[in-house]
């Protein structure tokens, strides 16, 4: 575990990303007085995180590993215009051990844990092997990766079937094959390996229980350099689809105080364990019978962050900046109790009808909703254009309410709310996913989709239908009547507001 | 008036009753009372539908009408001669400084409204054909002189046919 020395206060970070995370960071340093630097690539020479940086710097062309990928562009970036940290955001390098090893090498205080816990925590077997020692339930699998298919079986039916096959080096979902029966195990063996190899260039594969119908829940915690550990709440994040996150809210519907009780001091001894210092999350599985069971650690901010941030109040782009200069907790061994309770939907470019495929576009309109407990953290503006090159995550939107009910119709409201026009987006999707009767009572797990969600969903109701067709006569008769009135017309001209505010009747 | 209006093949007809500033219209046998506003940003209307309050875009990518409303996009077909007309007349027949008013599908020539030799105002109405069981005031985009009246009254026209030229003013 590596100590690090008490540095001065950061004065200019870069920020080693872009989207609504680089926005998000930049606005922390912002309040702090902490000099917001930005990086771009060509397709995001007009983006609101360098709309919104004090400074921004170009490092390449669109595709990412040219350029917000490009470790040599970064750095070198970041030593040109004198930055004294760099923050990761989430994605890119923000797990990359070699990058956070560099930077520190550079001299630049990366606004991270350290290097060698984001090696430990990232692989998954060495991570299962800290969560043994903290004495945290793990998932029954194989004592490390497996030789081959014969190997697998034997381990497969040790566990008991149904299993999951998973990469050691693995995330977001990729390299893990779910097998139901012993028949099906070599061919998942040989795409598990297969995919493995293309995402991390590392087919070490484990097999561990499968667990039919579980919640994902996960701890946020934030831990100092002088060994100190806060839990700072739990997130529900069981709606998925193929293991990426739609919505996530806290608290978990499912906890009883001594359940989240038991859970944070489990992922408490994971992160001591681990020598962990800044802002992490340990993710869970969670069972129909209420018992939890060790899956991973992320050692970054979290896309859903905010709803942490909603219910305790706190900054926790502001705390990791904390504790990466070197400060204590500043809360001590009591942090802001949770109020309330918060959900967040995530805004993507993708079409829900079209199985989910990721949309790029300009944005010709966007309208984000406001009002009571309403939080959004976009990375777009209207008349952007929104590059293929990057994820899909256009908007975050949180909303609050001092119960699950009332958040859950802030949230259909806010939705109601939202215009996005111009590319393809799954607001539809939300807004269908707050409606349903079983999101509406908290019946959630993993397969929450795959239970539920048909295309059909996203039909307009049969009232919609008709006010289409009616605006749509509507736009007729408007049209046929401007070209046969052009006088009409002239209501068009941006002059006629000025007459009007100029006329009589105007106050100023 | 009357339009033809389609979502998924299946036609309904809306009929229009103007009175003072109020609009009726009548769909599948209900009368509704409709206020209609363009909004600012050029394709969004306001439409309240017996007081029901619906912000909708109406966009025409590849001159297919498209109705967006609460997030999800619809798209409807009107049977209406006009907007072929607006192609056919746009911005290419300006630009040579010659317009011509062309039939927007096939019907009826049923009145001539300028003889050659006439001025005429942008938006003033040509001709008029029949066409779907409606009456279409085919208008000038741009205003001139009257060069040529290709076609007389009660004669059927395809669409696309030419019917009128005319020069613009001042080219």
């Amino acid at each position: 575990m590596s100590r690090r020395p008490k540095i001065a206060r950061v004065r200019r970070v870069l920020i080693a990303n872009r989207g609504e995370i680089a926005v998000r960071v930049i606005r922390t340093l912002r309040e702090r007085g902490i000099t917001s630097v930005a990086v771009f690539s060509e397709p995001d020479r007009e983006a609101l995180h360098v709309l919104l940086a004090d400074e921004a710097y170009p490092i390449g062309p669109g595709p990412a590993r040219e350029s917000y990928l490009n470790p040599e562009r970064v750095l070198e970036t970041a030593r040109r215009v004198k930055a004294d940290a760099v923050h990761p955001g989430y994605g890119f390098f923000a797990e990359n051990a070699a990058f956070a090893h560099t930077c520190a090498e550079a001299g630049l205080l990366f606004i991270g844990p350290p290097a060698d816990v984001i090696a430990r925590l990232g692989d998954k077997l060495a991570a299962r092997e800290i969560a043994r020692r903290a004495e945290v339930p793990l998932i029954p699998a194989s004592p490390g990766p497996l030789a081959g298919v014969d190997e697998a079986g034997k381990a497969a039916r040790a566990i008991g079937f149904p299993v999951m096959l998973k990469a050691a080096a693995g995330g977001g979902g990729k390299g893990m094959r779910i097998v139901s029966t012993e028949a099906e195990l070599a061919a998942a063996w040989e795409l598990a390996r297969g995919e493995a190899r293309a995402a991390f260039d590392d087919d070490r594969i484990y097999v561990e229980r499968f667990i039919e119908r579980p919640r994902h829940v996960e701890a946020q915690i934030l831990a100092d350099a002088k060994g100190h550990v806060a839990f700072l709440g739990e997130r529900e994040c069981s709606v998925q689809r193929r293991h990426q996150k739609l919505l996530e809210e806290t608290p978990c519907p499912a906890f009883d105080p001594a359940t989240r009780s038991a859970f944070a001091d489990a992922a408490c001894r994971i992160a001591k364990t681990a020598g962990y210092v800044g802002v992490g999350t340990v993710e869970f599985l969670l069972d129909a019978d209420g018992h939890f069971y060790f899956l991973e650690v992320n050692t970054r901010l979290q896309v859903e962050h905010p709803v942490t941030e909603m219910v305790t109040g706190l900054d926790l782009v502001a705390e990791q900046i904390r504790v990466a200069e070197g400060d204590a907790l500043w809360f001590g061994g009591d942090p802001p109790p949770p109020r309330g309770c918060a959900i967040e939907a995530r805004i993507l470019a993708e079409d829900p009808a079209n199985h989910f495929l990721p949309s790029a576009g300009r944005i010709d309109r966007l309208r984000l909703p406001q009002g009571p407990g309403v939080r959004n953290d976009s990375g777009v503006t209207q008349g952007f254009q929104v590059p293929v090159f990057y994820d899909s995550l256009l908007s975050k939107l949180i909303v609050w309410g001092p119960d699950r009910e009332i958040a859950r119709r802030r949230l259909l409201r806010a939705l109601d709310e939202t215009v996005l026009e111009g590319v393809h987006h799954n607001l539809v999707f939300h807004r269908w996913l707050a409606a349903h009767p079983a999101f509406a009572s908290a019946r959630l797990s993993t397969r929450f989709l795959e239970e539920h969600f048909t295309a059909a969903a996203l039909e307009p109701s049969p009232e919609a239908a008709e006010v289409a067709l009616i605006a749509a006569a509507l736009h007729a008769r408007h049209e046929r009547a401007a070209v046969a009135l052009p006088a009409e017309n002239r209501g068009r001209s941006p002059w006629r507001w000025a007459e009007r505010g100029r006329g009589p009747g105007a106050r100023r | 008036m009357k339009l033809w209006v389609a979502r998924e093949g299946h036609d309904t007809e809306v009929e229009f009753e103007a009175r003072g500033d109020r609009l009726w219209l009548t769909i599948e046998g209900r009368r509704l009372e409709a206020d209609c506003r363009r909004l600012w940003d050029g394709e969004v209307y306001s439409v309240l539908i017996e007081g029901r309050s619906h912000e909708v875009r109406v966009s025409s990518p590849g001159g297919r009408l498209e109705v967006t409303l609460d997030g999800a996009t619809i798209p409807v077909e009107v049977r209406h001669p006009l907007e072929k007309l607006l192609q056919a007349t746009g911005p290419a027949a300006r630009a040579s400084g010659r317009e011509t008013v062309v039939a927007p599908m096939p019907g009826l020539v049923v009145a001539l409204r300028v003889r050659p030799g006439d001025v005429v105002a942008a938006g003033q109405p040509v001709v008029v054909v029949e066409a779907m069981k409606m009456q279409n005031e085919l208008a000038t985009r741009g205003g001139g002189v009257v060069t040529d009246v290709l076609v007389e009254e009660r004669t059927p026209v395809s669409a696309g046919q030419a019917l009128v030229r005319i020069a613009q003013a001042g080219s």
